[in-house]
């Protein structure tokens, strides 16, 4: 199932970018000549019938390399590499973040569904989750860089991750904007798992054996209703991966993100297909951990093939 | 209460001066500069939009690589100033030949960044790389009347032209002399000038650091920084929070007045960056000179101009901005008139007006533009259709194949008139008298001359309304206060960045 949904990115994504035009007509400048423009496909191969340029992708590909960018001839392996120095931290950071603010909001929306402040909790979440996250971004800025001057209003320091400080300095305000809007999404589900695992008869069978809440809830409904979050979890980093794309951009962070827009801008066919391809790779592989995790955790699904589906359905 | 605020305040102030007393001190003792005087190691942080594609002016880096690299890492064999003045560079002397035809240029005593020397073998290498095979630049096609390069010895480099060409060191200011040694260009550098390439961050940084070698005078500050931002918004915001020192092209005039304070410095010059609005002169109903003018006539510029820039840039009337040589004021040549455009539409023939569509990229102010054109030329009953096309999809449709009636873009060449005596060119026009004095202005024998001819041009092709040149864009950076030494004009994109200094 991975290698043939890898595969079918792999033909999509060749084929559809070729359809979009001639990157030659991203390089030539007013004044170039019939010739030039003809030099120029033949210097980046595009010139070739695209059978022909899809078949030397697909040995490049198996023998792993991404090939070079249209536009500077750098290695897109690379490239890519040295992006994720700033993708994968804003990732996993506001991943992180966005969970630990999810789990405690939505735990207590759905415990204390019926008080003033269950009810406050799903509204913010309601509300968190409504706005794009771009606008939350430009709210931040405004505030917190333009008028406090607490944090930078954008950009990554140059020197990488050589001062961890700076980085994560830089990195604050884009994290916190994820989270915010990522973090409101989970919380609604949060909020519905527990829910569901709270009107239960197992855990009132439980309390009935003369277990406290706390303990009935952590031994037996957590264990019951993690198991669609899960999957919910991974398709949120998957999200949230994806979502950066747009943060970057409005926090101007040279990330992957900026890659792809960018490899778009400049029809730079190579970097475009590196880039989605990873991401692809990336949320097949969480995809497939997470389903793995599932049936660690529910022996039901190990029993049954079609359980992961039903699991899924119930999320 | 009003003691005791006082004497906060006395106590405030007596802090601040102990305060700014220990600066004062730390100044003097710490860098040993005077205390007002610029910082010569200062790092200057550009900020930008233009980021290059890549490093290379012969691989379509596009403007932004001239920002960058030209005559800040690169050097040519000549230096077109901020006036738009050509001064030798790396051609310490130039000799050419009675007939016109054969230049012999003495190089300056300079070393590339890696160490190698600057030699005659280099700069024939540099010169051939641009106009070869592979080459993309934006010049080749005017380059072309190179015929042979030879070293002589190791310091005389003697070129043969196929033509004369006046033009020919203007040209060559923009021909960068590379080191032969140093291969690939397109994400490398090194070349002669005051900075070598630091570092080359795609899609966020580029580090200039200063050439402690450089054969020239040393530059006023200690490196510079050319930051890269996609969104207009992220760059204004780099420049309040300082996190840039200076902007080098202001694209969104709605945001300068932010920058109106004692903060910083609005500096105002002038492009080479004309709007037009090109026809497809070749077709129907475009090669009928009255049906241009009448175009012309139907648009009110002035409100054009004010909408877009505020109030800056100033309004052309023909390919010609103010910089060079054959200016001429030709602003009124096809004055806004709607009476004027409805008689000669009568003219022509179209007294119930025409339709035609507008290729529009999506970039830039071009689609703000063509919807004010529409509103204008509406009032002479001629119905515009908008079609907004990407900038790639421009120069496969309109450039290449030549597939549109009308189009708008912003020519940012300086000196580029001559796009009128090539009938091949996107806008097909066609004049005999013009290619034959475009012709003999490049074979003059003096500048003026030269002069004398294109300006001819200039009047003919502003007389036949070629295009409608709707405005010529101003050239707005934006300092941060205590920045000084930024270039003003923005000639063709060239960006000296040496003199840019600190207090």
């Amino acid at each position: 199932m991975l290698l043939l949904a890898f595969a079918l990115a792999v033909v999509i994504l060749f084929v559809v970018l070729r359809l979009l035009g001639n990157p030659v007509f991203a390089l030539i400048s007013v004044g170039a000549t019939e010739q030039e423009i003809a030099a120029a496909a033949a210097r980046l191969g595009v010139d070739r019938p695209i059978p022909v340029q899809f078949l030397d992708y697909v040995v490049q590909l198996a023998r792993l390399d991404l090939g070079t960018s249209f536009t500077n001839n750098l290695p897109v392996g690379d490239e890519i590499l040295r992006r994720l120095n700033v993708t994968l931290p804003l990732t996993l950071l506001a991943f992180l973040l966005s969970v630990v603010i999810a789990v405690p909001v939505g735990f207590i929306a759905a415990w204390r569904s019926r008080t003033w402040y269950g009810t406050a909790f799903s509204a913010v979440s309601q509300l968190g989750g409504a706005i794009p996250v771009f606008w939350v971004g430009i709210l931040l800025v405004t505030a917190l860089a333009l008028n406090a001057r607490l944090f930078p209003a954008g950009g990554f320091p140059r020197s990488d991750w050589e001062d961890p400080g700076a980085a994560i300095f830089a990195l604050t305000l884009p994290v916190l904007t994820i989270a915010i809007v990522s973090g409101s999404d989970l919380a609604r589900y949060v909020r519905s798992a527990t829910l569901d695992v709270l009107g239960q008869q197992y855990l009132r069978a439980a309390r009935a054996t003369g277990q406290s809440f706390a303990g009935a809830f952590v031994r037996h409904g957590i264990r019951n209703g993690i198991v669609p979050v899960i999957s919910i979890l991974a398709i949120q980093l998957s999200t949230t991966f994806v979502g950066a794309v747009i943060v970057e951009r409005v926090f101007a962070l040279p990330g992957l993100g900026d890659m792809l827009l960018v490899g778009i801008q400049e029809q730079d066919f190579p970097s475009v297909q590196g880039v989605l391809l990873f991401s692809t790779t990336l949320v097949l592989l969480l995809g497939f951990v997470a389903d793995v995790i599932q049936r660690l955790i529910d022996p039901r699904l190990r029993a049954s093939v079609s359980g992961n589906r039903m699991a899924r359905a119930a999320a | 209460m009003i003691s005791r605020h006082r004497r906060s305040r006395l106590a405030a102030t007596l802090a601040a001066t102990t305060a700014s007393l220990l600066v004062l001190a730390g100044c003097a003792s710490g860098s040993g500069s005077s205390d007002a005087g610029p910082d010569a190691n200062a790092e200057i942080i550009v900020g930008s939009q233009n980021e290059p594609t890549n490093l290379d002016q012969i691989f379509g880096g596009s403007s932004g690589v001239t920002e960058v690299f030209t005559g800040n890492v690169y050097e040519g064999l000549f230096r077109i100033t901020d006036d738009a003045e050509v001064e030798p560079l790396l051609a310490k002397e130039t000799e050419v030949s009675d007939d016109g035809l054969t230049y012999t240029f003495t190089l300056e005593d300079a070393t590339f960044h890696s160490g190698d020397p600057l030699t005659a073998e280099a700069v024939k290498y540099s010169l051939e790389r641009f106009i070869g095979d592979d080459s993309i630049a934006a010049r080749k096609s005017q380059l072309s009347v190179i015929d042979t390069v030879t070293a002589v010895d190791d310091t005389t480099v003697e070129v043969q032209l196929s033509a004369k060409s006046i033009s020919f060191t203007y040209n060559l200011g923009y021909v960068w002399i590379v080191n032969p040694e140093a291969g690939d260009l397109t994400a490398a550098a090194d070349g002669t000038g005051p900075y070598a390439l630091g570092d080359y961050r795609k899609g966020d940084s580029i580090t200039l650091d200063v050439n402690e070698d450089y054969w020239g005078d040393a530059p006023a500050n200690g490196g510079v920084v050319y930051q890269y931002y996609a969104d207009p918004t992220a760059l204004n915001n780099a420049l309040i929070t300082g996190a840039v020192d200076l902007v080098t092209s202001q694209s969104n005039p709605d945001s300068l007045s932010e920058f109106e304070s004692g903060d910083y410095e609005i500096i105002e010059g002038t492009s080479t960056t004309k709007e037009l609005l090109a026809f497809n002169d070749r077709v129907a109903p475009f090669d009928d000179v009255n049906v241009r003018k009448a175009v012309y006539s139907a648009i009110d510029r002035e409100q054009l101009l004010d909408a877009i820039w505020d109030g800056r840039g100033q309004l052309i009337g023909s390919m010609v901005p103010p910089s060079e040589p054959w200016y001429l004021d030709l602003a009124d040549n096809n004055p806004y008139d709607p009476e004027l455009a409805a008689d000669l539409l009568a003219e022509a023939g179209y007294a119930d007006g025409f339709e035609f569509t507008i290729d529009t990229p999506e970039s830039g102010v071009h689609s703000t533009v063509a919807e004010f054109l529409q509103t204008e030329l509406a009032k002479i009953g001629v119905t515009v259709d908008i079609n907004i096309i990407t900038d790639d999809q421009w120069y496969e449709k309109v450039y290449t194949d030549h597939d549109f009636e009308a189009t708008l873009q912003g020519h940012v060449n300086d000196r580029d008139i001559n796009f009128y005596g090539d009938s091949d060119f996107y806008w097909g026009y066609d004049d005999a008298d013009v290619q034959t004095w475009l012709a003999d202005a490049e074979q003059a024998d003096s500048v003026e001359q030269q002069t004398e001819l294109i300006t001819r041009v200039n009047q003919k092709i502003s007389d036949d309304a070629a295009s409608v040149w709707l405005y010529l864009n101003p050239q707005l950076r934006i300092a941060r206060d205590g920045i000084t030494g930024v270039p003003e004009n923005g000639l063709n994109s060239l960006f000296y960045v040496y003199g840019i200094q600190e207090a």
